[in-house]
């Protein structure tokens, strides 16, 4: 377990220089300047060139690249362009929000995933299954931004018994703080529920086919530890595999959730970052969103052993 | 909704001439007296970047320094200069300024403002390394302080534009106290630094900025009336209309041209049309074709129907631009109309342009809806005249650079504009090595003369005529193209009184007061 941990970590920094070198070029590439869009009512030409000077910003690529990487190693991420904060501080900021925020999306989305997938595979072509899949479907299909505009709409406009927008940390006030992160979750959280649905039903499907759940029910199991021993734990794999993969999306990838619902979330630091060519800032949080994906996979790489033993690794 | 060009005229006056109305949410409850209290939640489109006005490049920061810094001069409501933290001042040449200082004015920190403070502050701006005001001060030579409380400033050359770029960041000052003690602290952390009528109390990134009411501010009359103002960042519009609508907000700072109208008929919010400093026009480049040809500009220009854009993309939201200076400023010539859609003529131009069957050519605009919007009504307009015109969509950044590079036949060019008609004209139009806002490449020795002489006299009447003159021969040599000067209207809750529209569009909360 330790030397599979071992070695999966060393396969993590050619795939961090991968990205590191590739975000750097990309952003570099790109047209237009951080100095140009920070100060972009300003004409003035001599500002502008001692302030690229000040942050090194007139060197060649290849030197900043360089300069970077070592600040890198030293464990500094550099300041952002834009606010002068440490890039560090910048992203600690803005990952609490979104970590509670993928959580609880996760969590919803697996309250009713679970059941739902389950009646759809164990009632397979029945009303219960329908009314399942078109649930699913109703998921995938509805754009993020819509639901999260309807859900404002009925429960914060209408029924005011929620807030539109903002943030208040769970942390420090646990009621507020997850009213403020209700809709938001939600909107995520029936997304992904969907996914995972149809995911478990269909893996659920499979395995209810396979030999042993004959044997099982062969042997007078009743229904109900047939489905939860036999089925579904051989039926988890994918779904595992989806929520890892899930996981990180959830938390770099919900910019347009953090957009409408005012959240101060690590996707929206990302965007707002490129729009500003703010190079550090970038190259630092995807570098640790990076992270974030191979440890989360991970992760579900020792979960597999945990669920199922054939897959233990030695 | 329909306002014609002339009712908006007549509408801008009345915002800017009649200033003691207090405009909008008072003129309802005039006979109350204002009630000291309350916290004013304000939602804006993004977050402010640093609390340090000489270092600042964000138009949002400048919202929540005009309540907790104040700067030498200030605008009134017809962009004429008033005193603010110097009293009164005095011009004995071109090239000198001198101001008195106001006595017993405090910082935040208990510190005096006083000449020493003023030198302090104007001397950071020209030298400090991360300095964004360089520019708006270069002119500034030297500061003398001639006595506890008068200033001399010496200027390279004369520069009648000076004392209204005084009135915004370039004239704020800080505590030097402050500055020396906190450094590059003072970007997140402005307390005791400014001596306007509120205090800086904190600033939690990413989710809201406090300040609280200065009660020994130094101006007896009025305000300010408010505990606190809570400012915080909703960047989605609908988003922020729907918090203002049901009441988690008290006042947005910007309503969307398709939003006004619906707003305007909800009674739960009042919505002031603040008339812009703004002119959003397009560059055409000077320097390769098919724009270096004087002829295919003006068929452009002529297949252009301005009222049409201003009224079926803007909404009326506007007033159509006959030129860079809008109708808010003293040095708008009314008599001069807006470039009027003659189909006949764009085709005598082409022909006079050696297209007789028309041209094509890419513009490029902000990937943004109301700009794409405007693109697309701008393509068919131009179509008519068998002008076909390629849309380029791209960031603002993209944007920037292309307009630098010159890397663009037609760009977009929104200028949020300044109080003094110098700062809408001369760095669009004036010849300039290196990079400048003239994008366009336009060096003209008749514009050049006309922008030199608006610099080196102040008296307004002259300069006026100046102004009059320059718009006349841009309508002609057409560098930039003027489509509208936008409206921008802001919204409150109906509790919020006695907002005073500045065309600036600060929202200056001073006299603010809540039911």
């Amino acid at each position: 377990m330790a030397r599979l941990v071992l070695q999966r970590l060393a396969a993590t920094v050619p795939v961090l220089l991968l990205v590191t070198a590739g975000v750097f070029a990309l952003l570099h590439l790109t047209p237009g300047d951080p100095i140009d869009a920070m100060m972009a009512e300003s004409a003035d030409a001599t500002a502008k060139a001692s302030l690229r000077a000040e942050l090194g910003l007139d060197r060649p690529l290849h030197v900043q690249y360089v300069a970077w990487m070592g600040r890198l190693l030293r464990g500094d991420l550099g300041h952002s362009i834009r606010n002068g904060e440490p890039v560090l501080e910048n992203v600690s900021r803005r990952i609490r929000p979104s970590l509670q925020l993928a959580l609880l999306a996760m969590a919803i989305s697996l309250l009713v995933a679970f059941p739902v997938g389950i009646a759809s595979a164990v009632r397979r072509n029945t009303s219960v299954d329908r009314v399942g899949t078109t649930f699913a479907l109703f998921g995938i299909c509805m754009p993020n931004f819509l639901l999260a505009l309807l859900l404002i709409f009925l429960f914060g406009v209408t029924l005011r018994w929620l807030p539109i927008s903002g943030y208040v940390d769970p942390a420090e006030e646990l009621v507020d703080g997850l009213r403020s992160l209700a809709l938001p979750a939600v909107t995520l959280g029936l997304a992904l529920a969907a996914v995972v649905t149809r995911t478990l039903r269909s893996s659920m499907l499979e395995a209810l086919t396979e030999d042993y759940v004959r044997t099982a029910r062969a042997k007078g199991l009743s229904e109900w530890r047939v489905v939860r021993g036999h089925v579904l734990r051989n039926a988890l794999i994918p779904v595992v595999t989806v929520l890892g993969l899930q996981l990180g999306t959830l938390i770099g990838g919900a910019v347009i959730t953090e957009y409408v619902f005012a959240l101060p979330g690590i996707g929206r630091l990302v965007v707002d970052g490129v729009f500003a060519r703010d190079y550090p800032l970038v190259q630092g949080v995807v570098l640790l969103i990076a992270v974030g994906f191979i440890a989360s996979n991970l992760v579900v790489d020792l979960l597999y052993g945990l669920i199922d033993p054939r897959i233990r690794h030695r | 909704m329909t306002v014609s060009r002339r009712e908006f005229l007549k509408a801008s006056v009345v915002v800017v001439g009649v200033p003691w109305l207090g405009l909008a949410p008072a003129a309802a409850a005039a006979a109350d007296p204002p009630r000291k209290g309350g916290t004013l939640r304000v939602g804006f489109y993004i977050e402010a970047q640093t609390m340090d006005p000489h270092l600042s490049g964000s138009k949002i920061d400048r919202q929540v320094y005009h309540n907790i810094y104040e700067p030498l001069v200030t605008l009134d409501t017809r962009l004429g200069v008033k005193p603010g933290l110097a009293e009164s001042w005095t011009q004995p040449d071109p090239k000198t300024l001198v101001f008195k200082l106001r006595r017993g004015v405090k910082f935040h920190d208990g510190t005096d403002f006083n000449a020493e403070a003023a030198k302090f502050n104007i001397e950071r701006m020209k030298t400090e390394p991360k300095s964004v005001r360089k520019g708006e001060v270069a002119n500034i030579d030297t500061v003398d302080v001639v006595d506890s409380h008068t200033i001399r400033v010496n200027l390279k050359k004369p520069d009648a534009a000076l004392l209204a770029t005084l009135t915004d960041r370039a004239g704020m000052m800080v505590s030097p106290k402050v500055v020396q003690e906190r450094g590059a602290e003072l970007g997140r952390n402005a307390k005791g630094a400014g001596t306007g009528p509120f205090e800086f109390v904190e600033w939690v990134r990413d989710s809201h900025l406090i300040i609280k009411r200065n009660d020994a501010y130094w101006n007896k009359q009025g305000g300010p009336y408010l505990d606190r103002v809570r400012y915080r960042p909703i960047p989605d519009d609908v988003v922020k209309l729907q918090s203002l609508q049901s009441g988690e907000i008290d006042v947005m700072d910007y309503v969307q041209p398709r939003d006004v109208a619906a707003v305007k008929a909800d009674k739960n919010v009042v919505v002031v049309d603040v008339p812009s400093l703004a002119d959003f026009a397009y560059q055409l480049n000077l320097t390769r074709p098919p724009f270096n040809n004087k002829a295919l500009r003006q068929a452009v220009a002529s297949a252009l129907d301005l009222e049409q854009i201003v009224k079926g993309v803007w909404l009326n939201v506007g007033v159509a631009a006959n030129g860079p200076i809008p109708p808010t400023s003293w040095a708008y010539d009314r008599s001069i109309a807006p470039i009027k859609r003659d189909l006949a003529k764009a085709k005598a131009k082409l022909a006079e342009g050696g297209q007789p069957n028309g041209f094509t050519f890419t513009m490029t605009t902000n990937n943004i809806p109301i700009n794409v919007q405007e693109a697309e009504v701008m393509q068919a307009q131009l179509a008519e005249a068998g002008i076909v015109a390629k849309v380029k969509l791209v960031d603002s950044a993209t944007l920037i650079a292309d307009g630098n590079n010159k890397n663009f036949e037609m760009i977009s060019f929104q200028w949020s504009g300044r109080p003094d008609p110098d700062g809408n004209t001369y760095q669009f139009l004036r010849t300039t090595p290196g990079t400048s806002f003239n994008w366009s490449g336009i060096s003209n020795p008749q514009i050049d003369a006309l922008l030199d002489r608006t610099r080196e006299i102040s008296n307004q009447a002259e300069r006026r005529k100046l102004y009059s003159e320059l718009t006349k021969l841009l309508q002609d040599e057409l560098p930039m193209l003027f489509i509208i000067h936008p409206i921008e209207p802001k919204a409150f809750s109906p509790r919020v009184q006695n907002y005073e529209a500045i065309p600036d569009g600060m929202m200056r909360f001073k006299d603010v007061w809540m039911r």
